[in-house]
């Protein structure tokens, strides 16, 4: 009896003991990776969607399902302002336009197959266009059926579809090349064991936690550097910084300003911001049924009282370019023409006094859906302040802000953004009748001059009396380590063509 | 005893089926659905009606509330509103990493406390009980959630010897990735350390003055034999009691850490779900963490019950009848 | 003897944390939302605390960002307090029956995750301080009621209120005359826990982003909003944190102190029944 309490004791310490080497011992194996390390891993990390993410890309709601099915399955292009024709091809060999613009060409590459050895044909390449519409996806997969007849599709031969338009369009090469990728005819569900034709085939996947993704050797494309990358789903900006920093990402996506401006001074360290087309518009709508928002001198006042320079400085740290209130920087149609909105918070008060809206309230609502879109509207709402408006901030939770759609819609003023996309194609109408003419005009007209003409027209029109404020447009901002080159900046960022130099 | 159990047994199963009618209509009155979530902003109205349909969104609460009790009985528990997925088997994956971080918690915490608490409360009043006792109340004054920042904010300018970030292979078990598991484990024992030696400090001195222990203390016993033999045993009873709220807490109440060290919990799950408005994720995921708080608390009393029944017999069934 | 200069020194700290925090937004001090600076300033004679995230004032932006925090834990404190005695007491002294019942469905509601509540609510209500308050009280409100009721309890079994009782006191007469008095420490000190829970569940609520919206600032906010920071610039993370932590201490202690001293003369009292 005298010797138990001692030797339990005693026993508490030994199993203690156990823990800790055993601790040690899982440190140092696990630190060298995966096993059979043939060739090249990478590790990039995104906010992920925790178990929402899904390998349906139709309906995944984050950016990684996107950027995962990208390296899945092959794109049919991208939005590459530095080609002829606006776009590189991926799996298209060329898209003809018919000259009055009602119908359009698509020419698949020579034998490309399946991971299942099947080759992709026309018929592929239909059901992946409907497919959007048929599996139900998000609206921004459904750009192309919103413009295109695709129920009148037909195949020419084995590698070549016709695609009526709805209305004549000139601007349906960056429509198809924007977002969409290739399935085989007939899938509708998606597993790991889906045939694919990307660079990638998924090895293993675990939503909300991380997918391993192997080199497809059958792909078609020259430019795979990788064997492995692992896709690791990281929610808090802070943890993904301090994976990279630990060495346990070799990429992190989404990095926020001030860490983006810690991690370009430690060595070893990159730091990347996409360039413009692939930058988003951080957008503040004011609302016309809000009654002061209907004088056009009130929405100049509002304009002319934010300090853009300020916002770029102080809440992106230099890193997101300057925002003339027109959307879609960085595409051939955007008029780089207009005079910059300056800064003049006199001249805004006085407009304000002339429209006899001196000292009105307003609340402005923002969530932090975007980089830097609840500082930038802290920021926004201290220049009202400044020009004599008694302007409040409603800040929403994450995911809030378009939680409630319609509620949303009804705000007087709301922020609110736009993922890189253009301008013409991505026009709502229904808010000022000139615009939306000009913008179908910009969309049809047969001479090339016309389209740039109208758009341009339209841009005119909405720097001179449109009701949104755009005062930056904000990169996605990504750090790696030196060892990684090739990351391209798309619509997300693009790892299919990565390198990673040995150690 | 037994009869004692029943009891319990039934209340906590209509307490459970309190529980679910209150999780259901309050996710209910959430303002805005998952369609508006899930649609984006660029979508149009017939577009958003169209995903409201699919979602079931259309039908009344009640009707909805009945048929997904019965399917939770059944342990369908419906899919979640982002992507389709089961909510069983997100439940299946996340809870069993819950189960671990908090048990590893919890196991650590009873440990430490248990010494700490045994220590300063038979020492009550002297130096090593007054430094612990402040070391105690420290930590009951820190909110987790600065410890936590501590930690990673240490880690991200001294470079530690623990990964910063939860990162398991597709298959694993957090078991077989025991280096991940220190930082959130340390945040969640540091957090609920101060409170479970407070409490056993407490029954410890309130032991330590009965008169068994007078007469163990006159017969000569001391020090790391009293205090196991005699003083433990007639503290345990609070003691698993107050383990128990705690364990219970933490099920769900880890979000900060799990937040932090992105650790594949249930806690920040829930509160995705909860920030995408999808239901079916909060009522499965939220039944599941009451019923299994509610089970700890009642595996906790009869627990204690026992070690109270073995101890003080007479007085026991005098309380569990109610009356003198 | 220096630990008694440590709890009054600790009270005094309390006292000055509590007035910084109530009477902290009429200080004459640059506005809590303007840009002042660059982001993470270091701090100088003007700027004691430097510049936060924003460029904003951080001794400005901690000096406001107490007020909503400690009057929300203070308000759900006194109406957990409030309804926890009237349930807590009617409970403790009842032998069975419905209100025996309401102390088993209050333990029930104990076992609801406090997060899962406060972020049900604050998710219901987006941005309102209101719903933090209504959420704090609901997760105090079980453990105030179990531990008055369980006080009430232990009296109700001694000799002089079921005498009381028995002579036909009405029940409120008894809890007033005798219950109350005797359970006031208690009560006291119970309150002073809840106020320590609630300040630290309204912080972290702001933490997670729940409850007042972006300008005004909560000390839990402000420690999540400044900590990318941290290495560069402590003190916007230091200053709420260590105010968070003086107020939290200096309510332990002196709850700590109700308690102690009642102790004995109800241990005289305790007649076996």
């Amino acid at each position: 009896m005298s010797n138990l309490p001692r030797r339990a004791f005693l026993g508490f310490g030994a199993l203690t003991a156990a823990g800790v080497s055993g601790l040690l011992t899982a440190c140092s194996s696990s630190s060298d990776g995966g096993g059979d390390d043939a060739g090249a891993t990478l590790r990039a990390a995104f906010a992920g969607g925790g178990s929402s993410e899904t390998l349906n890309y139709f309906v995944g709601p984050t950016a990684l399902d996107f950027v995962r099915a990208r390296l899945v399955h092959a794109p049919l292009g991208a939005i590459d302002a530095g080609q002829p024709d606006g776009v590189s091809y991926g799996i298209l060999e060329s898209i003809e336009i018919s000259d009055d613009l009602t119908s359009y060409i698509l020419r698949l590459r020579d034998s490309v197959t399946f991971t299942d050895g099947s080759p992709v044909t026309a018929s592929d390449l239909l059901h992946s266009l409907r497919a959007p519409d048929e599996l139900e996806g998000l609206p921004f997969t459904r750009l192309v059926g919103r413009s295109f007849d695709l129920a009148s599709a037909r195949k020419l031969d084995r590698r070549t579809l016709r695609l009526p338009t709805a209305q004549p369009i000139a601007d349906g090469r960056l429509l198809l090349c924007q977002s969409m990728l290739v399935i085989k005819d007939g899938t509708t569900e998606f597993t790991p064991k889906t045939p694919s034709c990307g660079p990638f085939v998924i090895e293993a996947f675990e939503p909300g936690q991380q997918t391993v993704l192997r080199r497809n050797p059958d792909y078609f494309g020259d430019d795979v550097n990788l064997d492995e990358i692992h896709l690791l789903s990281i929610g808090d900006a802070e943890a993904r910084v301090n994976a990279l920093r630990e060495g346990q990402a070799d990429f992190v996506s989404g990095v926020s300003p001030f860490n983006a401006r810690d991690l370009a001074k430690t060595r070893g360290l990159t730091v990347r911001a996409g360039e413009p087309p692939y930058v988003s518009n951080l957008r503040f709508e004011m609302n016309l049924s809000h009654a002061p928002f209907k004088d056009e001198r009130v929405r100049r006042a509002f304009r002319l009282a934010v300090d853009r320079q300020a916002i770029v400085d102080t809440v992106y740290f230099g890193r997101a370019e300057i925002g003339n209130d027109v959307p879609a920087l960085g595409f051939p149609s955007y008029d780089t023409g207009l005079e910059q909105r300056s800064y003049d918070p006199d001249e805004a008060k006085a407009l304000l006094r002339e429209a006899g809206h001196e000292g009105m309230s307003i609340e402005l609502t923002a969530g932090p859906e975007l980089t830097g879109m609840v500082e930038t509207a802290t920021l926004i709402v201290e220049n009202l302040r400044a020009i004599g408006v008694k302007a409040s901030l409603n800040e929403l939770p994450a995911g809030q802000l378009f939680a409630d759609y319609e509620a949303y819609q009804r705000l007087p003023f709301a922020a609110g953004y736009n993922p890189s996309a253009p301008f013409e194609a991505n026009h709502t109408p229904g808010t000022f009748p000139d615009v939306d003419k000009l913008v179908a005009t910009a969309r049809s007209a047969p001479a090339e001059s016309d389209r740039e003409a109208a758009s341009h027209k339209a841009q005119g029109l909405l720097w001179e009396k449109g009701n949104e404020i755009i005062p930056v447009f904000v990169p996605t901002v990504d750090a790696h380590t030196d060892k990684v080159s090739g990351v391209r900046s798309l619509q997300f960022p693009d790892l299919s063509a990565v390198e990673l130099a040995s150690a | 005893m037994i009869r004692f159990g029943l009891t319990r047994g039934v209340t906590a199963a209509a307490m459970m089926l309190l529980l679910s009618a209150v999780l259901f209509f309050s996710t209910e009155a959430l303002p805005g659905d998952a369609a508006g979530v899930v649609a984006g902003a660029d979508a149009t109205e017939s577009e958003r009606a169209e995903i409201r349909k699919r979602l079931g969104l259309d039908e009344p609460a009640v009707a909805r509330y009945v048929t997904w009790l019965g399917d939770a009985l059944t342990g369908d528990l419906g899919r979640s509103s982002a992507a389709g997925r089961p909510v069983a088997e997100v439940l299946a994956s996340r809870f069993g990493n819950s189960v671990v971080l908090v048990g590893l918690a919890v196991a650590g915490i009873a440990v430490l406390a248990t010494t700490f608490g045994l220590v300063a409360g038979l020492r009550a009043g002297r130096l090593g009980d007054r430094l612990l006792s402040s070391m105690t109340v420290t930590l009951i004054a820190l909110p987790e959630f600065l410890l936590a920042t501590g930690l990673v904010v240490a880690l991200a300018h001294q470079g530690g010897m623990f990964p910063a970030v939860s990162i398991f292979p597709p298959g694993d078990s957090p078991w077989q990735h025991p280096d991940m598991l220190v930082l959130p484990v340390t945040g969640l024992v540091l957090g609920g350390l101060g409170v479970a030696t407070r409490l056993v400090r407490a029954a410890v001195v309130s032991v330590a003055e009965s008169p068994a222990i007078e007469q163990a203390r006159l017969d000569g016993e001391s020090g790391v034999r009293l205090a196991w033999s005699y003083v433990l045993p007639a503290a345990a009873a609070p003691g698993i009691q107050g383990l128990a709220v705690m364990a219970a807490g933490l099920l769900g109440g880890s979000l900060v850490v799990e937040t932090l060290f992105n650790y594949p919990g249930v806690g920040s799950e829930l509160a995705r779900a909860v920030t995408y408005r999808d239901a079916a994720m909060v009522q499965g995921l939220g039944l599941a963490l009451a019923g299994s708080a509610l089970l700890i608390l009642f595996v906790g009393d009869l627990l204690a019950g026992l070690l109270n029944v073995r101890s003080r017999p007479a007085s026991w069934r005098r309380a569990e009848r109610g009356a003198p | 003897m220096t630990r008694a200069i440590l709890g009054r020194l600790l009270t005094a700290a309390l006292l000055l944390t509590m007035l910084v925090a109530l009477a902290g937004p009429w200080l004459p001090l640059p506005s809590p939302t303007e840009r002042v600076g660059v982001p993470f300033e270091p701090a100088s004679w003007s700027r004691p605390f430097g510049t936060d995230v924003l460029g904003r004032d951080a001794l400005a932006r901690t000096v406001h960002g107490g007020r909503t925090l400690v009057l929300q834990a203070l308000a759900a404190t006194a109406l957990g307090s409030i309804v926890g005695l009237v349930v807590g007491t009617c409970a403790g002294l009842a032998r069975g029956g419905p209100l025996k019942g309401v102390l088993r469905v209050v333990d029930g509601l104990a076992a609801v995750p406090p997060l899962l509540i406060t972020l049900l609510i604050a998710a219901g209500r987006p941005g309102s301080d209101f719903a933090v308050l209504v959420a704090v009280t609901l997760v105090s409100l079980p453990f105030s009621v179990r531990v008055i009721g369980a006080a009430t309890a232990r009296l109700a079994g001694l000799a002089y209120v079921r005498t009381a009782l028995a002579r036909g006191d009405g029940r409120f007469a008894v809890i007033r005359h005798d219950v109350l008095p005797n359970i006031a420490s208690e009560a006291w000190a119970e309150a002073g826990l809840r106020f320590i829970a609630a300040t630290q569940l309204c912080a972290t609520a702001g933490f997670l982003g729940l409850g007042a919206p972006a300008p005004a600032a909560n000390w839990g906010r402000l420690v999540r909003e400044n900590a990318v920071g941290a290495g560069a610039q402590p003190w916007p993370v230091l200053a709420p944190a260590l105010l968070l932590v003086v107020l939290a201490l200096g309510m332990t202690l002196t709850a700590d102190r109700l308690t102690s001293p009642v102790r004995r003369p109800r241990n005289e009292r305790n007649t076996a029944p």
